[in-house]
């Protein structure tokens, strides 16, 4: 029984962590600005071809393959400082206050635009570079060989919500994005640089994301598409948890993991369509998300 | 002549009106497109009786519309279809082209949907200097093109096109596949794999989730239980196709303990698959099937004792092919552009450039060397036995392509720095095919143990 019980529970977690960090840059950028960007998947997919063009770089030096993890981390960095600030001062900031079709049109836009852009740097052809999965090496749980890379990314997740959780309760600048997130213009108006919180946040969500891309590369291929699909599900995850809601991406990254395990596991003809089974059976029962609310909005 | 001008700008603007309407959700689209169809068709049908005289004599260049995948995770195999088309017309049209008319392709990226391959298809159809159509490497978009090919008879010759459903009616007259179809192409695994490990109990399938994930699938299991009924599938697996992360399914399939686990998962899917199973075991836990393996042979580090294959005899370094002067060039020629050897959609793409070549050749000998029109180039298609490559190409009475199957393991050798396939078998195409207009799961439930008995065995093939 536990042999059976135990790769369910670790596919789910080691599933629900990738899910997880696709979705959590997307949730805390529409906390904070009140933005859905549909550009998220994009920016997951660039985090992906730069960690593993920079990934791939090492290798062919023979540099010190432990380096690889730095660049994980270093390519989510780059590609939040160089898209963050970019994205949001040409063009997010003009649909701050506008309505919800114009702010999906224009990242919209913005989505096609960076997947063309990948293609025309990336080409069409698969990225995959493994280093990182492959120095850490491999443990077998009741009979199943797992990654150790697997088990990191769980950890990794845990540590991004508590993180992220810490920034936000126990910082100056969470204080001042939850003075944001409470009342714009009440926080505008004692003092607090909105725009600079906006920049922040946002880069901060561009962080996330490409993190998310840069953690999956070492497992998953790159390849075309992925922003698409990264962002649907994203997407689907925001709406269980609710649109802001950090820990309620956590937990709704959780709830998808499991109900995509168990459908392969159990029904596999209905692998696609779990993760937005579950998000109907959730907005049936709670419109707004397990975290959400009608009125009040939290991060 | 001004005519023609005409009914190709029409075929051409009712191409974009049905994509237009297309999205338009208030509008019958089934009704558009009827319109749509008849009326482009009535247009192309305007255009061939209004140039008897220029279909008669050589035109300035022939043109092909070649369909791949050139983007997306298909392009893995798309492109290096498309790269061999270059190669070749490139070589024909060195030696002056094809009956002296030079080659001219438009390629068109079937990762643009159905709907765009259809529309795209149409307007180059409605261009009668575009006589042949390469068309295509997925099966559903082969399918969506065939009834179109009938409706505007023009020669289409699938280059790829496994679904065994293409042309089951026998009904086509310019749709022609120079190439084995999913039947052939899965029972020979079948086949090889109880010759190779005859014990086999159960086995485990990991497939697109698409027709030609679940038809090989069906194949296969078909062949399997006809051959050995004691065989169990203890798991099916269909990811969706462009899938990145493959780590749960290799988990399913790693509890499900199988004796063999059969994939013809392709392109950039395969390559992932095949990442992510290596470190964790799933090829040293089971024998592993991977249809279309030898695509990926040169990129990813396959172990040894993978059961691999080229759907049909497009093995560029098999024994027919090595004695062929003209495939060690192609081969040559093909790494010294590309970086790699041609793999087999590659070789596929090559064979069908040459059967197109062959069925020019032959019309105009049956027409007093006059430039053929597309329903003699059709006709000289029918029945027709191409030297390839790396065999030989057959034609039958239904359109039906009639092509060798190799089938092997991966082995190193000192000759190169991948894998490369070893221990093969031939099947002659015809020992591996239903009979015209047979039902191709009521003649699998036929086979016996017997039958595989009289096919030639793993390592037969030197």
């Amino acid at each position: 029984m536990l042999n059976a019980i135990i790769p369910l529970l670790l596919d789910s977690l080691a599933s629900a962590a990738l899910i997880f960090f696709a979705a959590v840059g997307l949730t805390l950028v529409f906390s904070v600005l009140r933005v859905l960007n549909v550009a998220h998947g994009s920016l997951y997919s660039i985090g992906g071809y730069v960690a593993a063009s920079i990934c791939l770089f090492i290798a062919s030096r023979q540099l010190n393959p432990y380096l690889s993890f730095a660049a994980l981390l270093f390519s989510a960095v780059f590609v939040a400082a160089i898209f963050g600030p970019l994205i949001e001062r040409s063009l997010v900031r003009w649909t701050y206050g506008k309505s919800e079709p114009v702010q999906i049109l224009v990242t919209f836009g913005l989505f096609l635009i960076l997947e063309d852009l990948q293609r025309m740097i990336f080409g069409v052809q698969s990225f995959y570079e493994d280093a990182p999965m492959r120095l850490l090496g491999t443990l077998t749980i009741g009979g199943v060989v797992y990654l150790n890379y697997q088990i990191l990314l769980i950890g990794m997740a845990l540590l991004v919500v508590i993180g992220l959780r810490l920034l936000i309760n126990h910082t100056r600048l969470g204080r001042l994005i939850t003075a944001v997130v409470t009342d714009r213009e009440m926080a505008q108006s004692i003092g607090i640089d909105t725009n600079r919180i906006f920049i922040l946040a946002f880069s901060l969500g561009v962080f996330l994301a490409a993190l998310g891309g840069a953690l999956a590369t070492p497992t998953s291929g790159i390849a075309p598409g992925l922003g698409a699909d990264t962002m649907v599900l994203a997407f689907a995850v925001a709406a269980i948890g609710g649109l802001g809601q950090i820990e309620g991406a956590a937990v709704a990254s959780l709830i998808v993991g499991v109900a995509r395990v168990l459908a392969i596991y159990l029904v596999p003809s209905l692998d696609a369509v779990a993760p937005y089974a579950a998000m109907l059976v959730v907005l049936l029962i709670r419109p707004y998300g397990l975290f959400g609310s009608m009125t009040a909005r939290r991060i | 002549m001004a005519f023609k001008g005409i009914s190709i700008v029409v075929a051409r603007c009712l191409s974009s009106l049905e994509l237009l309407f297309g999205l338009h959700r208030g509008l019958s689209q089934a009704n558009l497109r009827l319109v749509a169809d008849g009326l482009a068709g009535a247009l192309a049908i305007g255009v061939a009786a209004a140039t008897p005289a220029a279909a008669q004599e050589k035109p300035g260049s022939l043109g092909l519309g070649i369909f791949t995948f050139t983007s997306g995770p298909a392009a893995a195999y798309g492109m290096p279809g498309k790269n061999a088309a270059d190669l070749i017309i490139e070589e024909i049209n060195a030696k002056g082209g094809i009956e002296g008319v030079p080659v001219r392709a438009t390629y068109v990226d079937e990762a643009q949907g159905a709907q765009g391959v259809i529309a795209e298809y149409r307007r180059l159809a409605a261009d009668a200097q575009n006589q042949v159509m390469v068309a295509a490497l997925s099966s559903a978009n082969c399918l969506a093109l065939a009834p179109l090919a009938e409706q505007l008879e023009v020669p289409t010759v699938g280059w790829n096109c496994d679904t065994h459903q293409l042309l089951i009616d026998g009904k086509r007259k310019y749709v022609f596949r120079p190439n084995g179809n999913t039947v052939p192409e899965f029972i020979a695994y079948a086949i090889y794999l109880l010759d190779r490990k005859p014990d086999v109990k159960t086995v485990a399938i990991i497939n697109p989730d698409y027709a030609f994930g679940h038809d090989a699938a069906k194949i296969f299991t078909a062949a399997l239980k006809a051959l050995k009924p004691d065989v169990e599938i203890v798991a099916e697996l269909y990811p969706k196709l462009g899938s990145p992360n493959y780590q749960t399914e290799i988990s399913r399939l790693a509890t499900a303990r199988p004796d063999v686990v059969f994939s013809n998962l392709w392109g950039a899917d395969l390559e992932n698959f095949v990442r992510q199973a290596a470190p964790r075991g799933i090829f040293t836990s089971s024998q592993v099937i991977l249809a279309l393996g030898e695509t990926v042979l040169q990129r990813v580090p396959l172990p040894d004792g993978v059961i691999v294959g080229v759907l049909g005899d497009g093995w560029w370094m098999s024994p027919d092919a090595k004695a062929n002067p003209e495939t060690a060039k192609f081969a040559e020629r093909y790494k010294a552009r590309f970086g790699e050897y041609p793999v087999f959609p590659s070789i596929k793409m090559a064979n069908t450039l040459i059967y197109v070549k062959a069925a020019y050749k032959a019309a105009m000998q049956k027409n007093g060397g006059k430039w053929p029109t597309r329903a003699e180039l059709a006709d000289a298609m029918k029945g027709s036995k191409v030297a390839t490559l790396t065999g030989t190409a057959q034609t039958r009475a239904d359109n039906d392509g009639l092509v060798d199957q190799i089938v092997g393991v991966t082995v190193k050798t000192s000759g190169q720095q991948f894998p490369v396939i070893g221990d093969m078998v031939r099947y002659k195409g015809e020992s591996l095919m239903p009979q015209a207009g047979q039902d191709p799961f009521a003649w699998i439930s036929t086979l016996k143990p017997e039958f595989a008995k009289s096919l030639p065995k793993p390592g037969s093939y030197k």
